[in-house]
Formats: structure tokens, C-alpha cells, sequence
């Protein structure tokens, strides 16, 4: 099943009368969507399991207050994207001590050899989760969630100069940690 | 001597097509020579191209368990929509008011039966027929506004009410009317007597009232859904 499927008709109205069975189903359509964002921006499984957990708890209370104005599963998504938002700010401190480590790395990248194989996924999705936070967090909205840095500048109130050096950051690190 | 080679964030750049056109010939020209560079791009490129391949993740089983055991254990959320609480106290509070009236327009009742039987029948005809015609006054004036009211309504999305409450309203308003005609029967029987005047007239009132409740509460269920989103 993909978040692509159209939502059947009456899933919305089920899951505003707070039908469990109906957010079942919504869970079982987007929760992969979800969990993937919530592991991936917190850097481990158990964290992104609590995140994933609190996000649905969240949308089954906020369901009364969607319109209609997008697919459910846009909603969702938004509401998934800002609780990890706030997750990842309520960490920005430590995020600025565990960045400043790499900064002289990304003046002079190290010039090493090219692995030969593909990246393999469950590598890429190990060597994520070692990133540090505050270079994760943008590499994942930049690279895996696809959006611009702009828009990440405004969403974490970063310079977009500063979304751009973590991204490189991250990939740096990922390059020497695949290789 | 060969060119310095640009600085990672722009060869960074390169992968993200963020370069101006000038810049990227001029990079261009320096990878073309720069197996180094051109290694770096490629693999930089690379993470990318591989991350945003990265494909849902299924969530452990436990993790829906821990979820719908939070979800069972939460108060009942049922949603009952702002409005249909607002229909029912609206309701409520016509059910104890008209039956205070109610109990009022009786109490009158009795009063018009006990002044009809005490009340001279030789009191002065012409007397009488002053008070009537203040009365016919007082009546139509009540009655344009009642139709007033009726008219609004029937413009009025009187579906919106529900079955009901739109019932209680129906029964409210019969209870009214009966004491409209109990009171006419009455002032029929003894016109001058005040009672029953001041009873018919707190009839038109109240119906009036009512009248005027049934149209705020239409209003008020039409704009409910949309001002309970807003508000949620």
C-alpha cells in the first residue's frame, strides 16, 4: 500500500467520530511514511518509534480540526514534519556543539577513493543515524524529503548559507562513512 | 601550475545544479582535468541520488500495540459537533421556559374563569368595546410580527435543525397556540376582562420569543461545523 492510494471515502468521517478501527487504517496507509521521517530526523529507531507514537496520538486529537483542504495523508505528513521540527529544535543546542566538530572537515573535504559497489540502503540508513544531529536533520529534509534550503532555512530558522554547509557536512561524513 | 581546486561546498554545489552558468563552466573546466574533484562530485552525487531513494520504513508491530492501547485508554472522543450541544441546551432551556410560561398562561387561566364568573355582565358595553379594539390593536401588531419572524424561518434552512429539537420547537409552539385560542375563547366570553388580556397578550410574547430563539438557533446550526473547525 503506498500514501498514493486514494483515502476510501468515509476514513476521514470514522476517524473524526474516533473510531479506532478506522485510525488502524489510516496507520497502516502512512505510518511507514511516517516512521521512516521520525527515525531518520532523530537518528534512531526507538526515538523515531516514540515520535511516530506521539505524532498519531496527536493527529487521532487534532482529526476534528482537518478540513478537508488537502489528502489526509498531506495533513499528516505536516503535522509528522512539525512534531519532528520541534523535536530537533528542542535539540538545537546540542546540535551546535556536535556540528562545530566537523566544520574544519568541510573547508578541506578529504580527497578519497570512490567506493566501488552501490550505496546498499540498510548502510546508508545505519551511516544516518551516525550523523551528527543538527547535519542529519538538514540532509534529511534536503536529500531524503526533497525539500530546497530555503524552505529548511525557514523551517528550522537557519541562514539558507548554513542548510547549505550542513548538507555538504553530511554528505561528507556519509561519503567517508560508506566507503 | 594547475588551477587550486574549488572548495567543497562549492563542488557541493555542483551536485545541487545551485552553480550560475559562468561558475559552471568554470568548474566544469577544472573537473574535466581533476580526477580528484570529478571523484568527489561523483560521489557526493551519489549519497544523494541513493538518499532520496530511500524507501518508507515499516514501523516495528509493537509500535501500532502501544498506540492502540493509548488510543482505547483515551476519553471518549466522540465527536459531537459544538452545535448539536448548542441544539440540545437550546432546546432544554425552551422546555423550562415555555413550561414556566406554560404554567404562567394556566395559572391565568384560572383567573380568566374565576373573573368570568364574577364580573358583572351589565359592566358598559361602550367600555367594553374600547378595551377590544385596544386589544385588536395590540393583536395585530403581535401578529405582524409573528408573521414576520414565520416568514424568516421559511426562508430559513430549517433542515438544519435537528429532528429533535425541530419536535420540541413544534410542541413548544402548539403549547403557545393552544393558550392563543384558550385566551381569545376567554376574552370572547368576558372581554374586559384583564386576565385574559394580559394573558393573551403574554401568549403573542412568548410565541414571538420563540419564534425569534428558532431563528438564532437555524442561524447557529448553519455556521456551526465551519466555526467548530475554525475553533479546533
Amino acid at each position: 500500500m503506498t500514501v498514493q492510494d486514494a483515502e476510501p471515502p468515509d476514513l476521514v468521517t470514522r476517524c473524526q467520530a474516533g473510531d479506532v478501527d478506522a485510525f488502524a487504517e489510516l496507520y497502516a496507509r502512512h505510518s511507514a511514511r511516517i516512521y521512516a521521517l521520525t527515525t531518520r530526523m532523530a537518528g534512531s529507531p526507538d526515538t523515531g518509534a516514540d515520535l511516530l507514537q506521539e505524532i498519531f496520538l496527536q493527529a487521532y486529537r487534532k482529526m476534528g480540526g482537518f478540513k478537508g483542504e488537502a489528502a489526509l495523508g498531506t495533513w499528516l505528513y505536516r503535522l509528522a514534519l512539525n512534531h519532528c521540527l520541534d523535536f530537533v529544535r528542542s535539540r538545537q543546542a546540542r546540535m551546535d556543539k556536535a556540528t562545530a566538530a566537523i566544520d574544519d572537515e568541510a573547508r578541506a573535504p578529504a580527497l578519497m577513493a570512490r567506493r566501488e559497489q552501490p550505496v546498499e540502503r540498510i548502510d546508508l540508513e545505519r551511516a544516518v543515524q551516525q550523523l551528527p544531529e543538527g547535519c542529519r536533520a538538514v540532509f534529511v529534509l534536503h536529500d531524503v524529503e526533497g525539500y530546497e534550503h530555503r524552505e529548511i532555512a525557514k523551517m528550522l530558522g537557519i541562514a539558507e548559507g548554513t542548510s547549505k554547509s550542513q548538507v555538504f557536512k553530511a554528505r561528507m561524513k556519509l561519503r567517508a562513512l560508506l566507503t | 601550475m594547475s588551477a587550486p581546486h574549488p572548495d567543497g561546498v562549492t563542488l557541493n554545489d555542483v551536485v545541487d545544479g545551485l552553480l550560475s552558468a559562468v561558475e559552471r563552466d568554470d568548474i566544469r573546466r577544472h573537473l574535466t582535468g581533476c580526477d580528484d574533484c570529478r571523484s568527489l562530485v561523483e560521489s557526493l552525487r551519489e549519497v544523494k541520488s541513493s538518499a532520496g531513494a530511500l524507501p518508507p520504513v515499516q514501523p516495528p508491530r509493537e509500535a501500532w500495540d502501544r498506540i492502540e492501547r493509548r488510543l482505547r485508554t483515551e476519553p471518549s472522543r466522540r465527536r459531537v459537533p459544538q452545535w448539536a450541544w448548542l441544539a440540545a441546551a437550546a432546546s432544554m432551556l425552551l422546555v423550562v421556559f415555555l413550561g414556566y410560561r406554560q404554567m404562567s398562561i394556566l395559572r391565568r387561566q384560572t383567573s380568566i374563569a374565576q373573573a368570568a364568573a364574577s364580573t358583572d355582565q351589565a359592566e358598559n358595553a361602550a367600555t367594553a368595546q374600547f378595551v377590544e379594539a385596544e386589544l385588536r390593536q395590540a393583536e395585530d401588531h403581535y401578529q405582524k410580527a409573528i408573521a414576520a419572524v414565520e416568514q424568516q424561518i421559511s426562508t430559513s434552512d430549517k433542515a438544519s435543525l435537528d429532528p429533535q429539537t425541530a419536535a420540541t420547537l413544534a410542541k413548544n409552539l402548539s403549547v403557545i397556540d393552544q393558550a392563543i385560542s384558550e385566551s381569545r375563547a376567554a376574552l370572547r366570553a368576558q372581554p374586559t376582562s384583564e386576565p385574559a388580556q394580559a394573558s393573551l397578550l403574554e401568549s403573542f410574547k412568548a410565541k414571538i420569543a420563540l419564534l425569534q430563539d428558532t431563528v438564532a438557533l437555524i442561524n447557529e446550526m448553519r455556521k456551526g461545523p465551519s466555526a467548530q473547525q475554525k475553533g479546533t
